[in-house]
């Protein structure tokens, strides 16, 4: 075991932790906290092209895609410390790990360079009204029609639908099949005709959350598709495969960098905070009972990266980890949500005021979080669902 | 950055549990529950031939020279198998010496170890059981080439098997520079030792020792008098880390015979294993003994290599006593009536991981230090950068 990054891995960090502080202005920073232009101004979109240009996108990708051939530890270390900036270099979600496994070399050549030049980004297709958790049970319907399909149906939470440029599309292909094995996925410019997206506002809508809070987003989307006709070439993988194209894109969403700061970013800030604030001469730091409290908290937090640590360190090691991902997903939102609701009972009604607000502290971003922690434990596979598969399939458990 | 084990790491680990599982059956830890003398010589010579008393002490004193880290591991099997001997205090005192003891110390007392000729315990603890300098009241009186040592430990593990306790003694008050104590090695037959046998959950071995004017030479002395506060505290640092790996393996294996339970016990027509609430609750179960030996194995690491670890070692008690205790008490509901019949295994574990995470500093304690460390570090605190402990 080897529980230190590499004096290069060090550097690769500073360097892009210099890059953040030479290159987030304020006019930057205003743009990521503008939730009416998505977070992406046109300063930002430029600074993406510069961290493109470093390489610092698809690390791990191979060359010929972009890519740079090195270490997923060299890609979480760039993608950590740009989370912490607020900003997302993550690669389209599930997209590109998914192409990258099951697509063919036109898909890959299509979609992964211009997902490092930021060209193309992926909303995800899966949940729709009546298959959330039991995503299996989605009804959306993809119809084979010489060499295209037909899409009808309907999706949810289509978060990125409103700006990316393409859809990362769960539908079923053959309805007489068992459930997991008439699925399949496609990948769908946005601007097909007979798409329609329509705002969903979340309880984060107003006032906006601060830049760093745990699902901070004040919009998602309901995605709609009548008769829309695409080429055969969008299905990714095989036809009615689809079940565990997914699987693989999924577990690789559950693990890494803005996971795991989604889950621990509060207990540094109220350490931080509490270190060098007190109120009115109390100072929270002093009192045993918090201080207990604090420490528990951090220290479930080094778990949360430790357990961040060992899925990387599977990952790199190219071994499976569909318990320790799972087992990650229960611990971590969890956690958050402790953390959250710990840190609510230290501040006392100052936890309650929101960004904007007289008063509020640290921007409302400790207020905020009440309203986004307990979504990490929904979205992505809810911890519930991640329990079953602890049980199942680390410890070999029957299905209920 | 790879936390997982290596393959050296994972072949002396595998060995450890094939060996425990053939020569260790749980009947063994029952038996000596009622011994007189607490442990298994057997199984006590077969490990020294096995050479684990010695792993990881130096090889210029007969040992392996292996990391601390290997040590851990073996303990974390030993635990997993409620081994009945007197490793952990062995080890936890032979380190001491490691790390502090003179020359001529180790030359006559680690080559010993290593063979599996010496058994050794430690005592800090007092009637106050906090693990702090200021809860050291035991004197100790410099008389020409001796120390005279009076008053009473609290707590020592296998004080009646052990030849050797490294003690901790107060011989001066504190002062800004110095907390007054000093570490020595006292023969636990030396005259004006009176035993008193507790008995423990656990069921072991642990003693309340009063010592009635206790000569030792100095040159039992470890490292300088009243100076000996910063190696008592490295000796309870590397036993807690240590006693970490002992519980966890202990509550992954009290863990694993939950999930064995549940899987053939038939109870409304199916196996426990096929309802949600068992599920997951095994689930949480194991995801807690995980988060535990992730935090035991980075203290392990950053002991071995030489970087702050004493924070970390908080870390991992103050979550390995919450978690363990959790997780040894929800087997105990997964088996029902069963689990708590004297004839049946299971209380063997649990009474021990229960025991266990009472000692070398509760929860409270651990989470004490680790607040006071984060919140006297300068500048900006991050998880996972090194933090130096505040005593």
């Amino acid at each position: 075991m080897e529980f230190a990054f590499t004096p290069e891995q060090e550097a690769l960090r500073v360097e892009v932790q210099q890059f953040i502080a030479e290159n987030v202005t304020p006019e930057i920073v205003a743009e990521l906290e503008d939730t009416g232009i998505r977070r992406r101004g046109p300063k930002t979109r430029e600074m993406y092209k510069e961290i493109a240009e470093r390489g610092w996108i698809g690390i791990s990708w191979p060359k010929e895609y972009g890519g740079q051939a090195g270490s997923r530890i060299d890609q979480y270390i760039v993608e950590e410390e740009f989370a912490r900036a607020g900003i997302t270099v993550g690669g389209a979600g599930s997209g590109a790990p998914a192409i990258l496994a099951a697509g063919t070399e036109e898909q890959k050549q299509e979609f992964l360079p211009g997902i490092i030049r930021g060209e193309i980004s992926f909303a995800l297709g899966f949940t729709e009204p009546q298959a959330g958790a039991d995503l299996a049970g989605l009804q959306c319907r993809a119809v084979r029609d010489g060499d295209e399909y037909v899409i009808n149906g309907q999706k949810m939470y289509t978060t990125a639908a409103h700006y990316a440029t393409h859809i990362y599309l769960m539908a079923r292909t053959d309805p007489d099949a068992p459930r997991h094995r008439g699925i399949s996925i496609f990948l769908i410019p946005m601007d097909t005709p007979g798409i329609t997206v329509r705002p969903l506002w979340t309880i984060q809508n107003d006032p906006p959350a601060p830049l760093g809070t745990t699902y901070g987003d004040n919009r998602t989307n309901e995605t709609f598709f009548e008769n829309v006709r695409v080429p055969a070439s969008c299905l990714l993988g095989e036809e009615n495969q689809g079940w565990y194209v997914g699987a693989m894109g999924l577990n690789l969403d559950r693990v890494g960098a803005s996971r795991y700061l989604i889950s621990i970013q509060r207990d540094e800030d109220i350490v931080n905070w509490v270190k060098d604030n007190d109120i009115e001469g109390y100072a929270m730091r002093e009192d045993p009972a918090l201080r207990d409290r604090l420490a528990d908290m951090w220290i479930e937090g080094q778990v949360c990266r430790l357990m961040t640590m060992r899925s990387m360190s599977i990952v790199e090691t190219d071994g499976n980890f569909t318990y320790e991902g799972s087992a990650e997903k229960v611990f971590a939102p969890e956690h958050g949500v402790r953390t959250t609701e710990t840190i609510a009972q230290m501040l006392g009604p100052y936890g309650q005021l929101l960004n904007g607000s007289e008063d509020a502290i640290e921007s409302g971003v400790f207020a905020h979080n009440l309203m986004g922690a307990f979504q990490s434990g929904i979205n992505h596979g809810s911890v519930q669902v991640m329990r079953d598969q602890v049980a199942r399939r680390g410890l070999g458990m029957p299905r209920v | 950055m790879n936390v997982l084990p290596a393959e050296e790491e994972l072949m002396v680990k595998n060995a450890a549990r094939e060996f425990l599982d053939a020569e260790c059956p749980p009947g063994l830890a029952r038996a000596m529950e009622q011994d007189e003398r607490g442990y298994s010589v057997e199984l006590w010579e077969q490990m020294a031939s096995l050479g684990w008393f010695g792993i990881s002490l130096p090889e210029a004193y007969g040992g392996g020279g292996l990391p601390v880290t290997y040590l851990g591991l073996i303990l974390e099997e030993c635990g997993r198998a409620i081994a009945p001997v007197p490793f952990h205090s062995t080890a936890t005192a032979a380190l001491a010496v490691v790390n502090n003891g003179s020359d001529e110390q180790k030359q006559t007392i680690l080559p010993r170890v290593a063979r599996g000729d010496l058994i050794m315990t430690w005592a800090v603890q007092e009637q106050d059981p906090r693990l702090r300098a200021d809860a050291v009241q035991c004197r100790g009186e410099v008389d020409g080439d001796s120390l005279v040592i009076n008053g009473i430990k609290h707590f020592v593990d296998n004080f009646s098997a052990a030849e050797l306790v490294v003690m901790a003694v107060r011989t001066a008050e504190p002062t800004d520079e110095s907390a007054g104590i000093t570490l020595c090695i006292v023969p636990t037959n030396s005259a004006g030792i009176t035993e008193t046998r507790l008995t423990t959950l656990a069921k072991d071995s642990q003693s309340k020792i009063a010592l009635e004017n206790v000569r030792i030479p100095l040159s039992n002395v470890i490292g300088e008098i009243s100076q000996g506060w910063p190696a008592t505290s490295e000796m309870l640092d590397t036993g807690t880390a240590l006693l970490c790996a002992q519980i966890i393996g202990a509550a992954r294996k009290d863990a694993e015979m939950a999930i064995e339970y549940a899987k053939n016990r038939v109870a409304f027509g199916r196996p426990l294993a096929g309802f949600q609430s068992i599920q997951h609750l095994c689930a949480d179960m194991i995801v807690a003994v995980d988060g535990a030996q992730l935090l035991t194995y980075e203290a392990l690491w950053k002991l071995d290599a030489g970087l702050p670890y004493s924070v970390e070692v908080s870390q991992a008690k103050a979550f390995t006593n919450d978690k363990c205790q959790a997780t040894v008490r929800s087997s105990q509901q997964i088996h029902g009536g069963i689990g708590f019949m004297m004839e049946f295994d299971l209380h063997l574990w649990y009474r021990r991981v229960t025991a266990w995470t009472m000692r070398l500093g509760t929860s409270f304690e651990h989470r004490a230090r680790v607040a006071r460390s984060l919140l006297a570090q300068p500048g900006r605190v991050r998880l996972g950068m090194n933090i130096e402990a505040v005593a």
